[in-house]
């Protein structure tokens, strides 16, 4: 049976859900990247301490993955020679070229929008509790932005290779 | 306000249809 659109949802769905199974698992990785039992006599600042360190270094893995995503994405359209005709969307090269520019509009909501204000929503930077609450807004919005975003993102990577047939 | 974006379901279905319409450009693109 050899069915493109077929073929295209399977591969789509296959690779969200593979993100979403395996993205868990990394995350926690990064929070606890060795086991440690649990010390019953540990003060709240050692545990804040810790907590602290650990949404630290989750977001910085979660910010350059974004760039680290983004640069080997398009070192890998200028290695096969179709940077430019996947940017100004020409021809078949506009499939994976509509990703590009989904995934860079990703990148830079992360970098832009997102992580300015998530910096005072966690802390790292002071700021009142009301300014904290608008933050707090600003970053739910902005990450189920790039949630959204995502799902025609894996469909135009999904479809760059195996679904060109769909496009006429 | 509530957005769509303040629930999975609506956050899922405006991608769907977000990806329906960059298929549509991209395809009337490409007959061109």
């Amino acid at each position: 049976m050899d069915i493109p659109a077929l073929d295209v949802v399977l591969r789509w769905t296959h690779i969200v859900a593979g993100i979403v199974w395996m993205g868990h698992n990394y995350s926690n990785v990064v929070h606890r990247p060795t086991f440690e039992a649990m010390a019953p006599g540990q003060s709240a600042e050692a545990t804040g301490a810790l907590v602290m360190a650990a949404l630290s270094r989750e977001h910085a893995v979660f910010r350059y993955a974004s760039i680290v995503s983004w640069l080997s994405g398009m070192l890998m359209l200028w290695q096969r020679g179709f940077l430019v005709d996947a940017l100004t969307l020409t021809g078949y090269h506009a499939v994976i070229g509509m990703g590009a520019w989904i995934g860079t509009a990703m990148m830079l909501n992360v970098w832009l929008v997102l992580w300015p204000h998530q910096k005072k929503v966690l802390g790292f930077v002071a700021a009142t509790s009301e300014e904290r609450g608008r933050c707090a807004r600003v970053t739910f919005l902005s990450s189920r932005t790039n949630t959204m975003l995502s799902v025609p993102l894996l469909f135009f990577m999904a479809a760059s290779q195996h679904g060109l047939s769909l496009f006429g | 306000m509530r957005t769509p974006l303040d629930s999975v379901a609506g956050t899922l279905l405006s991608g769907f249809l977000l990806t329906g319409l960059l298929f549509a450009i991209v395809r009337a693109l490409m007959a061109r």
